[in-house]
């Protein structure tokens, strides 16, 4: 058991967490439906960043800008066509209309590139030794990029214009039209930055790992999860229910239960008990339930506003 | 001609099982307003249950179709408990983990049971009896076990129009219309959800059942999410709130599904494409289904009263 190894490896499971759980959390504070579409856009950027970095063997940098700036394109053009049909209906058929386009979306991609993982043109990446834990540039380079954005994002929010437009539509759309903000633009913006976002955690997570098409599918409970666990609608929830996720993903299958039903020792009722590592996975799936069952609007979840 | 004959005849079963599927799903959303992303569970409950009592306990078909109803139902009231209070995206998002949860545990348990034997895994379990199959000769049984999965389906589809327009069914419709209303109109609105579950979980369970024996071989990999999505289609599809509406959804999408597979024998396309084109098809066919014909192809019949 390696603390250090297992700190890293939660950080870098909680920045793509993160870095999604932003983009979902906004688009649910302005437009009130649960997009399940949203992390088919990660995918779609792996995907084209995969197409001009090794089908045209351009740099990946550039790869995964273009692709960055293609995602968020798409996100405006899902809502156009889409959702923006849909903004005075019942939240729920938005949701399932959300859910076709997501299965339509994966299948897409499964269909262009068939079903065997690819990865990019960046080489073997050699882990280097921190503290006795192992790290690869191209983790470095992901922490790094989330902080950054992270940054980026709040600073955008509290010190420009747009960014006060867009807290003032998520926080009272009529007043926000009243005072001369257009909503529509500042919701062309919001899906804008969603899907970039998205796009970057797709980058991130295919350098990181690899590219499949249901990468997406596999991402959705631990994303909706930590979005959860940090209210639906606020995206500093969403950093820190990313980051709560990461270390009991992480933490959770080194954990001896065991030792709780013993009182740490005191009894010898049961031997050593942990969580198996095929059930990595459902981890995040029960916390989802457990948080929902004694809050069901997340942990900092906001107040019910009375409309 | 023999071979149109039994093609028609699987056809027919299998658009009966998702019919009970379909007509179980709309009871949930149709009636009651829950949007369950999960629903492939009970059906998953009902095949597994019914095959280990078949093969583990060697119970008749009667006696394991019993017990998968039981056991999908007591499953859709365990789930209904912690969730149903919940807003439908939460809802949904936790139906969609509990599916999973379920699946990874038949996925990952293989365990042999006192004198019988179980061995399922990611392998599943073959060899599963299809009921009374030695009166008749396996070019007759199709037949006979289309009738039996007819005989289920009317039931069915009888008892959930019964409920529709029982009082019981009414205060359904009204908590998916006004839930605050029916709540200070002295409706539990939690109990009420709780029992539309239990019902319509147990319902989906024959299907299991059928379907399990049928097949004669159950695996994690047929119960897929994209078990519930498909179910979902036909009852978009077909439109919600009305039960001849779901069965013809359920027809019109297993018909378009099963035909489709034999195309790869005309067009040059890989199976495993076209499995994933077929899949673009029918997300696409919900969007479109959402955006410009909201009620489906049937309208869910609604009384108007004049004041």
């Amino acid at each position: 058991l390696n603390l250090i190894q297992i700190i890293i490896d939660s950080l870098i499971r909680a920045s793509i967490l993160c870095t999604l759980g932003i983009g979902l959390t906004t688009v649910y504070d302005i437009l009130k439906f649960a997009n399940f579409a949203h992390v088919e856009l990660a995918v779609a950027a792996a995907y084209i960043g995969f197409f001009f970095n090794v089908t045209l063997g351009w740099n990946i940098f550039i790869s995964a800008i273009i692709a960055i700036i293609l995602t968020g394109l798409m996100g405006i053009v899902f809502d156009q066509t889409i959702f923006k049909r849909l903004r005075s209906v019942n939240p729920v058929i938005t949701m399932i209309a959300s859910f076709g386009l997501a299965i339509a979306l994966r299948n897409g991609f499964r269909a262009i590139w068939g079903p065997r993982p690819k990865t990019f043109a960046i080489g073997l990446q050699k882990p280097i030794l921190f503290l006795g834990a192992r790290i690869t540039m191209v983790q470095i380079l992901l922490l790094g990029i989330t902080v950054a954005s992270i940054i980026i994002l709040h600073l955008f929010l509290h010190r420009t214009k747009l960014g006060k437009s867009l807290r003032a539509t998520s926080d009272n759309p009529n007043l926000a039209q009243a005072r001369g903000i257009s909503t529509e633009t500042t919701i062309k913006w919001t899906w804008f930055i969603a899907g970039a976002l998205a796009g970057l955690a797709g980058i991130l997570y295919g350098l990181e790992t690899q590219i499949e098409p249901d990468m997406g599918f596999a991402l959705i409970i631990p994303v909706f999860c930590a979005t959860i666990l940090g209210g639906l609608g606020n995206p500093y929830g969403a950093m820190l229910g990313a980051l709560a996720l990461g270390l009991a993903e992480n933490f959770g299958i080194y954990f001896n239960f065991g030792q709780i039903i013993n009182l740490g020792g005191l009894l010898h009722l049961i031997g050593p008990l942990w969580i198996p590592t095929a059930y990595k996975s459902t981890i995040a799936f029960s916390i989802l339930i457990i948080i929902l069952l004694a809050r069901p609007r997340g942990i900092l979840g906001r107040k019910i506003r009375k409309e | 001609v023999e071979g149109l004959v039994r093609f028609l005849t699987h056809l027919a079963i299998l658009t009966e099982i998702y019919g009970i599927l379909a007509l179980t799903l709309n009871f949930q959303f149709g009636l009651t307003g829950l949007a369950n992303f999960g629903h492939v569970v009970f059906f998953m409950l009902g095949a597994y249950t019914s095959t280990i009592l078949l093969l583990v306990a060697h119970c008749s078909f009667p006696v394991a179709l019993l017990g998968a109803i039981i056991v999908s139902g007591i499953f859709g009231f365990l789930i209904s408990i912690p969730t149903s209070h919940l807003k439908s995206d939460y809802w949904a998002i936790s139906t969609l983990a509990f599916a999973e949860i379920v699946r990874k545990v038949f996925y990952n348990e293989n365990w042999i049971v006192g004198g019988g034997y179980y061995r399922g895994g990611a392998y599943g379990i073959a060899g599963i009896p299809a009921p009374l199959d030695h009166y008749f000769s396996s070019g007759m049984y199709p037949f006979f076990y289309l009738a039996v999965t007819s005989f289920f389906l009317l039931a069915i589809y009888l008892l959930l129009e019964k409920l529709t327009q029982s009082p019981f069914g009414r205060a359904l419709k009204g908590i998916r219309e006004e839930e605050v209303l029916s709540e200070a109109l002295g409706k539990d609105v939690a109990v009420f959800k709780m029992k539309a579950m239990s019902i319509s979980g147990a319902l989906a369970g024959v299907a299991g059942s059928l379907y399990a024996s049928y097949m004669g071989f159950v695996g994690p990999d047929q119960f897929m999410p994209l078990v519930t999505f498909v179910v979902w289609a036909m009852i978009v599809v077909g439109g919600t709130g009305s039960n001849r509406g779901a069965l013809l959804g359920a027809l019109v999408i297993q018909v378009f599904y099963s035909s489709t597979r034999y195309l790869k024998d005309y067009i040059p396309i890989g199976a495993d494409r076209l499995a994933s084109i077929r899949m673009v098809i029918i997300g696409v066919l919900i969007i479109l289904t959402i955006l410009f014909m909201r009620e489906g192809l049937v309208e869910e019949k609604k009384k108007h009263y004049k004041l």
